[in-house]
């Protein structure tokens, strides 16, 4: 039973997940209606609510699952990826709590937590597998050998995808956050009216890069706007396309050329509908296995967290409690 | 009565174990290892040489500000995972009186103060005649040359002639302050210059007394200032 804690972005999270793949609790404090405001998260405003929404999030997670803080065997916490000062919140709460608990900590790359998400609904899932992780803070191909080794092929060399959604639909006016509503703008429009470039850079071929398509969505409307055409439906449209078909073609042709028989969906950018259609249509015809988290376990959730603890709990890999937070990403 | 004193809210990290009126331990580091690192391992040292584990302690510690805000939420994320893992009230004090519990028994009027940058420093006034700290002002932060109008006008009010200086929030103003108070500064030695969790645990000794606890659910920071894009959207700039 190991408890699961997540504060790397605008949720605070905590959840209680028992042997890696049964979530018993899973609660999510979003603060997007706070950052509504401000067309964005502000680092310095999610902290503060962190440090607020803390010890209610965790000890709702417990009273959920009907448990005592001294039944889980465990506290396991995202330290990397993500704004600093926000993950410095859940790790030090994690780490006190844990020491004062006398359980050990484990330390979670959320990007692995993402990943995992997979592995908490799906039980038959086989390897190698590629893993396209995509959300608002990371655009990553990853080759995994199998659910405990995993190699980063492939990252943005600039937006990460839900970056990109969040900055266009800003710039069209259709608010934050973008994914949701780029997506529910698109539903009403036609790709292919508007049409913008597909970037595949050719150099590198699992790197992504989203902000010429950004720059040039954003040149696109303007110079409509200014023969006085004003579709933003089917301008979301066209941009969705755009951006799905470069990561689903990367997706595609990296399962290829590493022989990988399953692909693997995973990260906030998941949820997106076209996305998910896009990438099954494509993997049927090349006779891939596609599996993608529900929409809950999609976003941010320390259910993902706890469940990836449980790899390094079952090994006694435990942190030290000098464990520090990252912005970045070290090694997958 | 055991209390853990925990300060994390500059760039000092201080840890301290105080039993009724008798300090145990104290740890205290002013250098750049980040607190994140080092105040978990802190807590673990000094509960250990004591003998001592969570559970026989009477209450946690912290202080809530103003400060760093990074370090103002380690510190109290830390006090609250605490508190909520082995069920022990929490202790909030502000930063200022902390630093002010630094001085006893002086005529002096006592004024902390704490770089807050962007020319600014967070400071209140205290009386310390007596052996605790009394509060004149809330915490603020100000410009020095603003601060040392309020001062002056402070020291009036309560007939006090001298005025002490001390914090982080001194050395970089130091020829100013100078320049303006002349003979009526006095400035503590280095000792006595910055947060102390000796003094923090001192400070809750009394409130633990008096059963004046916070509870890990609700007790916040103190940061004084907005944070910048609040501060830009009550400005109408977002
Ligand atoms: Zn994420």
């Amino acid at each position: 039973m190991i408890l699961g804690i997540e504060t790397s972005c605008d949720e605070t999270a905590a959840a209680i997940v028992k042997n890696g793949r049964e979530v018993i609790s899973n609660v999510i404090n979003s603060q997007i209606s706070i950052h509504q405001q401000f067309g964005g998260v502000v680092p310095e405003v999610a902290s503060r609510k962190h440090i607020e929404n803390i010890a209610w999030v965790v000890d709702a997670a417990f009273k959920d699952a009907a448990l005592n803080y001294q039944d889980i065997d465990a506290v396991a916490v995202t330290n990397m990826p993500g704004l600093i000062g926000a993950l410095l919140v859940g790790l030090s709460f994690a780490k006190a709590f844990a020491y004062g608990l006398g359980k050990p900590l484990i330390a979670v790359n959320h990007l692995e937590g993402h990943i995992y998400a997979n592995f908490l609904e799906h039980k038959d899932i086989e390897f190698p597998a590629i893993c396209l992780v995509v959300s608002g803070g990371h655009t990553s191909l990853l080759y995994m050998k199998n659910a405990g080794e995993s190699e980063v092929i492939g990252e943005t060399r600039d937006d990460a995808a839900g970056e990109a959604f969040d900055k266009v639909a800003r710039f069209l006016g259709l608010g934050y956050p973008g994914g949701p509503a780029i997506q529910k703008a698109a539903q009403m429009g036609q790709p292919g009216i508007y049409k913008l470039p597909r970037v595949f850079l050719d150099r590198n071929e699992y790197e992504f890069s989203f902000s010429g398509l950004k720059t040039a969505a954003m040149n696109l409307w303007m110079k409509s706007l200014r023969r006085g055409e004003n579709n933003v439906e089917n301008m979301a449209a066209e941009f969705q396309a755009a951006l799905v078909e470069i990561l689903v073609e990367k997706t595609i042709s990296a399962a290829l050329h590493y022989k990988a028989g399953t692909v693997l969906l995973a990260g906030g950018v998941a949820a997106n509908q076209a996305l998910r259609e896009t990438m099954a249509r494509r993997a049927q015809n090349e006779g891939l296995k596609l599996y993608y988290p529900s929409l809950k376990l999609c976003t941010d959730n320390a259910a993902m967290i706890a469940g990836r603890a449980y790899y390094d709990y079952y090994n006694r890999n435990f942190s030290p409690l000098n464990i520090n937070a990252h912005p970045n990403l070290f090694s997958v | 009565m055991y209390i853990l004193a925990i300060d994390s809210a500059t760039p000092v990290a201080g840890v301290a174990l105080v039993k009724d009126s008798t300090l145990l331990a104290e740890r205290f580091l002013n250098f750049k290892k980040t607190h994140s690192e080092t105040l978990m391992s802190m807590v673990d040292q000094v509960l250990g040489e004591c003998e001592i584990t969570v559970q026989d302690l009477t209450a946690i510690a912290v202080t809530i500000g103003p400060g760093s805000f990074t370090g103002l939420r380690i510190g109290l994320a830390a006090a609250k995972g605490l508190s909520l893992a082995a069920d022990r009230p929490l202790v909030g004090i502000s930063t200022l009186e902390v630093m002010a519990h630094n001085i006893v028994f002086s005529d002096s009027m006592i004024c902390p103060l704490l770089d807050a940058r962007k020319q600014e420093v967070y400071t209140a006034f205290f009386d310390v005649t007596g052996i605790y700290p009394q509060r004149l002002t809330e915490d603020m932060a100000c410009s020095p040359a603003e601060m040392i109008e309020r001062v002056l006008t402070q020291a009036e009010i309560s007939c006090q002639n001298k005025i002490t200086l001390l914090g982080d929030g001194y050395a970089p103003y130091a020829d100013f302050f100078k320049e303006r108070l002349q003979g009526r500064l006095l400035v503590p030695p280095a000792h006595l210059m910055l947060p102390r969790a000796a003094a923090l645990g001192s400070l809750a000794c009394l409130r633990a007394r008096q059963e004046d606890y916070n509870n890990a659910f609700y007790l916040r920071p103190v940061y004084v200032r907005l944070s910048e894009a609040e501060h830009r959207l009550g400005k109408g700039e977002l």
